[in-house]
């Protein structure tokens, strides 16, 4: 997925993105990094096309949402911070209401469903429905419909929020072998330790503005702090611009 | 593979499921006795009020107001939820027949709507406007026309993310049909009307079908609209039952703060405080509790009849203290409230101190009402029957839902 000079935001005359440009490749997790209301989720909105740019564009395989439509959709699958469910529906009718939406034959769809239920140790609670779940069993309700559907690029945003360790773990593990097996993932988070450790690349949101991005290295370099960790350049490249205000 | 038709018609007899239970719950609550009784008042004065009407009335100009408001108001229903923001964008696409259900079925109640408001008007109409009953058939099948334009626009408009954007073309398409409903109403030749009818046709074609080649759909909004609709049903539904699933909007109102100078700062005020934020700025208690003044405050000033007009005060009286009775259940979901060390007591006193508060606000603007309306005597009377309506609310229904008698 490629984003170029991306500018948006609900008002034109009040854009919330600036300007951002950066890429999402094969194998390879990106951690999108920013304060609240540093513009994360508007820049993930952009990417589902359910906002449209005011300039620039956003690709997927190469083609926007407005060239292709559905099929830039079904080309990936997204994680939201709030989860999004039906209230009338049980567990089970959510991954199949999933795999019909995205287009999954049926027997796939049973057979990766089965591993996703006893990975997140959900089998029991195939039939409840989602007034009777957690704040983290809604999440992995998510979180396994969009492991459903293998897209080639994967939209988090802020998947660890309520999950328990387990939960957290089986999430990882299994985006490793996503990457593996050659998907991109874009992973919006504030916990940093873990981002840390498992994304390749990360991008540094501030005020709908790009600070950084690159690898831990690579911003270790550029703000000029060897050896740092995730946490301390973040914290100090928020305060400089508290300074400068 | 998703069955769209399916899909719709499963959300569609879903909330109509939902619906006609609130309508019967409805019905039983004595209701229909005073829309019955409001009939009964309203055509008595109807016929005088056409005669009292001065012959330079402009109807014309007043029908085009209604319609052209009637008409440009309302979107389409899409049935649309929160989940779909997940589980539907990906078939946008194969989506069509969907939205044209949708739109239908806009149609439908919007057609029923507006034969009401027509038929209500009638009267009105064959007094001023024209006399002829085929013509006012032939200007509904005309309006129906005009609102399924506007369903149609509406729902294309909505894909504009701009908030500005998509208000500057509420607004041309407010132009448009102020424009087509005078001319309905000034009874214009048939070519006139014709041609207006094509160019909105072809206006629709040429641009706000082609909105859908560009734009996507704005799930978002489309949720937002659902929910509001489904909140005004609730709201009206609320009226007369409790209804669980009412979700609030808080709107800060400032200019009400003063009314939270009357609770001090003490523990035993703990309810006090929470039931004026509660009134003031949550589920339009606020809003209702007005639009009862303000409805009660017209009719008394209207009907002539002394029993009648006293009857109407006691009415509204008591529809809005049926009201701020249910701000009882407003805290009963938040599992906070049951902690704090606070007798039932208190929340019951608290409530009854509100309701005597707004009580007595809203019998001296009936009584004030009534004095410049009428005279004197009649203000002390309408001020007491008030009064003691709210009175006999707080000291005998109000504990009975407390269970404190």
């Amino acid at each position: 997925m490629t984003i170029e000079k991306l500018t948006g935001g609900y008002q034109r005359s009040k854009p919330v993105l600036h300007d951002l440009s950066f890429t999402v490749n094969k194998y390879e997790i990106v951690g999108l990094i920013g304060l609240n209301g540093a513009g994360k989720s508007t820049t993930i909105k952009h990417i589902l096309g359910l906002m449209e740019p005011h300039a620039g564009h956003v690709r997927l395989l190469g083609k926007t949402w407005t060239e292709s439509g559905d099929e830039y959709r079904q080309g990936l699958a997204y994680i939201p911070e709030m989860p999004l469910l039906y209230e009338e529906m049980t567990l089970w009718e959510h991954l199949e209401l999933t795999a019909m939406a995205y287009g999954l034959d049926e027997e796939t769809f049973k057979k990766r469903a089965e591993r996703l239920l006893k990975e997140f140790r959900m089998t029991k609670m195939v039939k409840w429905f989602p007034s009777h779940f957690s704040k983290g069993m809604r999440q992995k309700v998510m979180i396994m419909c969009a492991f459903l559907i293998r897209p080639s690029l994967y939209v988090a945003d802020e998947p660890f929020v309520g999950l328990d360790p387990i939960g957290i773990k089986s999430f990882l593990d299994r985006m490793l072998e996503m990457k593996a097996e050659g998907c991109g993932i874009l992973m919006s988070t504030h916990i940093l330790a873990t981002a840390e450790k498992y994304c390749d690349r990360f991008i540094l949101l501030h005020e709908g503005k790009i600070l950084l991005q690159g690898t831990l290295k690579e911003l270790q370099i550029q703000a000029n702090m060897p050896g740092a960790d995730l946490d301390e350049i973040y914290v100090e490249m928020t305060r400089e611009d508290d300074d400068g205000e | 593979m998703v069955n769209e038709k399916q899909l719709w018609q499963n959300r569609r007899s879903e909330y109509w499921e939902m619906a006609i239970k609130y309508l019967k719950l409805i019905g039983n609550s004595g209701f229909l006795f005073t829309i019955y009784l409001l009939f009964v008042f309203g055509s008595y004065y109807y016929g005088q009020f056409l005669q009292w009407l001065p012959e330079t009335f402009p109807a014309t100009l007043f029908f085009t107001l209604v319609f052209t408001w009637f008409i440009t108001r309302g979107r389409v229903r899409t049935f649309a939820k929160q989940g779909d923001l997940f589980f539907l964008t990906p078939r946008e696409g194969k989506l069509k027949g969907y939205f044209r259900s949708s739109i239908f079925y806009s149609l439908v109640m919007e057609t029923i709507w507006l034969s009401l408001l027509l038929l209500v008007l009638a009267p009105l109409f064959f007094d001023r406007v024209h006399s002829s009953g085929s013509f006012l058939l032939s200007i509904l099948f005309l309006l129906i026309g005009l609102k399924w334009w506007n369903l149609a626009a509406g729902f294309e408009e909505q894909r504009l993310q701009e908030k500005a954007r998509y208000l500057t073309h509420t607004i041309i398409r407010l132009g448009l049909t102020g424009v087509s409903v005078y001319a309905l109403f000034s009874i214009q030749p048939i070519w006139i009307i014709g041609g207006i009818a094509g160019a909105l046709i072809i206006f629709y074609l040429g641009y706000f079908y082609r909105l859908s080649k560009y734009h996507s759909l704005k799930w978002d909004r489309l949720v937002e609209i659902e929910d509001q609709t489904i909140m005004t049903f609730y709201r009206v539904a609320n009226s007369f039952t409790d209804v669980p699933a009412l979700k609030s909007k808080v709107r800060s109102r400032n200019w009400l703060s003063p009314l939270y100078k009357l609770v001090s700062f003490k523990q035993k005020n703990v309810y006090h405080y929470m039931f004026s934020r509660a009134f003031s700025r949550a589920n339009d208690y606020f809003g209702i509790y007005i639009r009862l003044t303000l409805l009660g405050l017209l009719f008394l000033s209207i009907v002539q009849l002394d029993w009648g007009r006293w009857f109407i005060v006691a009415l509204f009286a008591y529809m809005t203290a049926l009201q701020i009775e249910t701000l009882r259940l407003h805290f009963n979901t938040s599992k906070m409230v049951d902690l704090y060390p606070i007798s039932s007591m208190e929340k019951f006193k608290s409530h009854k101190f509100w309701l005597f508060v707004l009580g007595c606000i809203q019998a001296i603007v009936f009584g004030i009402g009534s004095v410049i309306a009428f005279n004197f005597i009649e203000g002390v009377i309408s001020l007491v029957i008030t009064f003691l309506v709210f009175v006999l609310h707080g000291l005998f229904r109000l504990p009975k839902l407390y269970n404190a008698m």
